[in-house]
């Protein structure tokens, strides 16, 4: 029943939007009527995806998606999350983000209506190729042909709360991008005023902030679900999701600077048009199944022909636009050596490069394989020797881009800068001349430090403390960047100086990490509703009296015969101690150790930013 | 210049586009990398049968003839797709030696299993740790080998088997 009602009101909805994309050439709609049926269409996708996810709720398994996903004896957090656990639950997920963005953007004010309407006509074009690729080659609501009285189960690796949410957050992200581009091709269309220029930013910030929570969440996952004791592994999945991040951020940038340039203008929609087709297409690479990972579900070709079909037409539609309905050219940049305009063109260049760098890295062995039929994989080394020393230059700039003038080549209190820098690089040459030397330590401490000093020095010389809500939305340029440096601080440290130890252990043995003594306490088996675990239980640092606990090992889950890793890990300020149980042998535990130094520092920077992209939204 | 620019990232879609298309239209599928065992020796087994642990085969009893191998449990729901093609082969081939490896099973679940669709092998393995399926580079059940009488694998088909790909990639083989 509920998959009847999800089916039909999913199919109703996309009527509307094609009735709406119609008729607006036929007929003129009254404002109200307009924006009445797109409000009533987004819930109508609502109520389809509320259907789905019910259907999941009640273990409904006369539902082909459900029985193939679910299990009745998930605990109730995973049933809901079962809903985008899989293809094509995931895909109306995407479908309902998509609706209500067109939702809350139906309700801006101070907005000239033609132009949103506008707006609204080209979302709700998206929603009509999304709409028909679901029903067409995704639909969640099949009928089970089968009479059964269980599900097969959730992949248990997803069976955990952080990835529960980090789908729609990241979601949240990629379909926000298509708001802006609706927005930037409709002002291409009008080409009247720049007005739109400002409602793009509030949603460009959104589409940013979501993704990067988004994004950091995956990456938090992977740090403790993996059991390989990183946070980034350059997976493909990872690189899709960063590219739209990156150029998100440029497209930031380039909104909060511009000041009726036209060639920033011009830059901007090509920038609104790349995030969203990079969305489109990180969609394509993962769904057609041309990658694989986590995330890619059951590979059916024809899905991945539909989808670069949309690719294509909407990237092909956004950059023919583009094309044909240029801004008018008028009024020139105002480059000098060094003011704001020059480092945010500088700045952006660098961002498009790195994006391109990672963009060529994920589809080369796309090529390759088609071309010499030999498969490759593109990884790590090729994307650090790359993009990083490509961000370099831009982290450099970043570091005093706030305080940069419009007008002129002055830096205000530059004397201060320079002396902050030559402390700094002494105190970071110290401590590496004492610590062992490692050329990429050296420069990733001292630019992260660099950044988070140049900011505190550019809040307190420029403008006077007090503790008014406008003062933190005018220092927020500032801390968003503190952020970054707090977080190239803790990339920095958690790559470069990780530490590894291996131990082969019985049960009561102790061994020593970093000086302190660890006591392998005891093997537990328990029976949990959905699993078996199997847990390592570690006492840290046994000499003082307040030892910790520490709880490594594996679960078993029966339903899909998998097992997943569970790392132990010991979070301090300063470090993570991660505990990784390996297999028995001879009655001996493979245990592996590894001391990330400063992993928390990245999850604080990344908040940080969080942070900040909610004041810049927060800010008229 | 200016129109140069703009121009250039609809060839870069272009490209993309065509690559990818390409791409999926040569039926090419990430999940099934091709094996490096192709026209290899077969890896050394033992491992004794389902019914009887004392009844043992070795990878040198399977010498001197065309042998099927065939990765399969009771807990794999494609499994059991494939299942009836194994009695046409069978019927089809009967100098084909069905070699059957019961992957991380349990040995009641997996008897049972023969019991109701049927045990068309000539010997059916067990593998209860995954050591052999290791060994052969499974990626995921099931899994199918066609070895020839060098004793070298000459096929391999991961997933299912269907009729399509007996007919087409098995049979001229055999």
């Amino acid at each position: 029943m509920s998959s009847l009602v999800g089916f039909l009101s999913l199919v109703f909805a996309i009527g509307i939007n094609f009735y709406l994309f119609l008729s607006r050439y036929i007929f003129k709609f009254q404002k109200q009527k307009f924006n009445f049926f797109i409000r009533f269409s987004s819930l109508l996708t609502l109520l389809s995806f509320f259907s789905l996810m019910y259907a999941y709720v009640v273990s409904d398994f006369s539902n082909y998606n459900v029985f193939q996903n679910s299990h009745s004896n998930k605990p109730l957090i995973y049933k809901i999350s079962g809903t985008w656990g899989n293809h094509e639950g995931s895909m109306l997920l995407w479908l309902s983000i998509l609706s209500i963005f067109s939702f809350f953007f139906s309700f801006t004010k101070n907005i000239d209506k033609s132009f949103q309407r506008l707006t609204l006509i080209i979302q709700s074009l998206l929603h009509i190729l999304f709409g028909l690729f679901i029903v067409f080659t995704s639909n969640p609501f099949l009928v089970n042909s089968i009479l059964v009285n269980e599900g097969l189960g959730l992949n248990p690796i997803l069976q955990d709360p952080g990835l529960a949410v980090h789908p729609p957050i990241l979601y949240g992200g990629y379909v926000g991008y298509s708001i802006v581009f609706s927005i930037a091709i409709a002002g291409l269309f009008q080409n009247t005023d720049d007005e739109w220029l400002y409602v793009a930013k509030k949603w460009s910030l959104i589409s940013w902030t979501l993704l990067t929570g988004g994004i950091a969440l995956g990456s938090y996952w992977a740090y403790y679900e993996l059991g390989w004791g990183g946070w980034w592994f350059w997976d493909p999945v990872e690189n899709i999701s960063l590219m739209p991040w990156i150029a998100g951020l440029a497209l930031v940038h380039s909104l909060m600077m511009v000041r009726g340039e036209q060639a920033i203008k011009k830059w901007i929609v090509f920038l609104s048009i790349l995030c969203f087709s990079l969305s489109v297409f990180g969609t394509f690479l993962v769904r057609s199944g041309i990658l694989t990972s986590v995330h890619s579900f059951a590979a059916d070709a024809s899905r991945g022909i539909f989808i670069l079909l949309i690719f294509f037409i909407v990237t092909g539609f956004g950059f023919l636009v583009f094309l044909l309905k240029e801004p008018k050219k008028s009024n020139d940049l105002n480059l000098l050596f060094i003011n704001k305009v020059s480092a945010l063109v500088i700045n952006n260049i660098l961002m498009i490069i790195a994006t391109l760098t990672i963009l060529l890295g994920t589809i080369y062995p796309i090529i390759i394989e088609v071309m010499y039929n030999k498969r490759i994989s593109v990884g790590g080394p090729y994307f650090n020797a790359t993009v990083i020393p490509i961000m370099i230059p831009g982290f450099l700039l970043m570091s005093i881009a706030p305080i940069l003038s419009w007008q002129t080549n002055k830096i205000q209190n530059s004397k201060k800068y320079v002396l902050g820098f030559i402390i700094l690089s002494i105190l970071v040459s110290i401590q590496s001349y004492f610590l062992d030397f490692n050329t990429w330590g050296f420069v990733g401490l001292l630019l992260g430090f660099w950044i988070i000093l140049a900011s505190i020095i550019a809040i307190f010389s420029s403008y006077k403390v007090k503790f008014t809500i406008r003062f933190i939305q005018i220092i927020n340029p500032h801390i968003a960047h503190i952020g970054v440096g707090i977080a190239i601080v803790g990339i920095t440290c958690s790559s470069v100086f990780q530490n590894e130890l291996d131990f082969n252990l019985n049960e009561g043995d102790k061994f020593n990490v970093n000086g302190k003594i660890v006591l392998f306490e005891k093997i537990e088996t328990t029976n949990q509703i959905n699993f078996q675990s199997l847990r390592g239980k570690f006492l840290f640092d046994i000499e003082k009296n307040q030892s910790k606990e520490i709880q490594a090992g594996k679960n078993f889950y029966p339903v899909s015969k998998m097992i997943t890793s569970e790392a132990g890990i010991l979070h301090q300020w300063n470090k993570d101690i991660y505990l990784i149980l390996g297999d028995q042998k001879n009655n001996e535990w493979f245990v592996k150790v590894l001391i990330n130094p400063f992993v928390s520092f990245i999850w604080l920077g990344v908040i940080i930013m969080i942070y900040s992209g909610l004041i810049a939204v927060s800010r008229r | 210049m200016n129109r140069v620019f703009i121009l250039t990232p609809l060839m870069v879609l272009l490209i993309i586009c065509v690559f990818s298309l390409a791409y999926l239209l040569s039926g090419k599928d990430p999940n099934k990398p091709p094996s490096a065992l192709l026209n290899k020796d077969v890896p050394i087994f033992e491992s004794s049968s389902l019914y009887n642990s004392k009844d043992i085969i070795k990878s040198k009893d399977i010498k001197n003839k065309k042998t099927l191998i065939n990765f399969f449990a009771s807990w794999c729901s494609p499994c059991k797709i494939e299942h009836p093609l194994f009695f046409e082969i069978r019927k089809k081939h009967p100098e084909l030696y069905l070699l059957g490896f019961n992957h991380k099973d349990l040995t009641s679940d997996a008897k049972k299993y023969l019991e109701d669709d049927g045990n068309p092998y000539d010997f059916v393995g067990v593998d209860s740790d995954g050591l052999i399926a290791l060994e052969f580079g499974v990626f995921g059940l099931p899994e199918t080998y066609l070895i020839n009488e060098d004793g070298k694998i000459i096929y391999k088909f991961m997933g299912p088997i269907t009729m399509d790909v007996l007919k087409n990639e098995i049979e001229p083989l055999l």
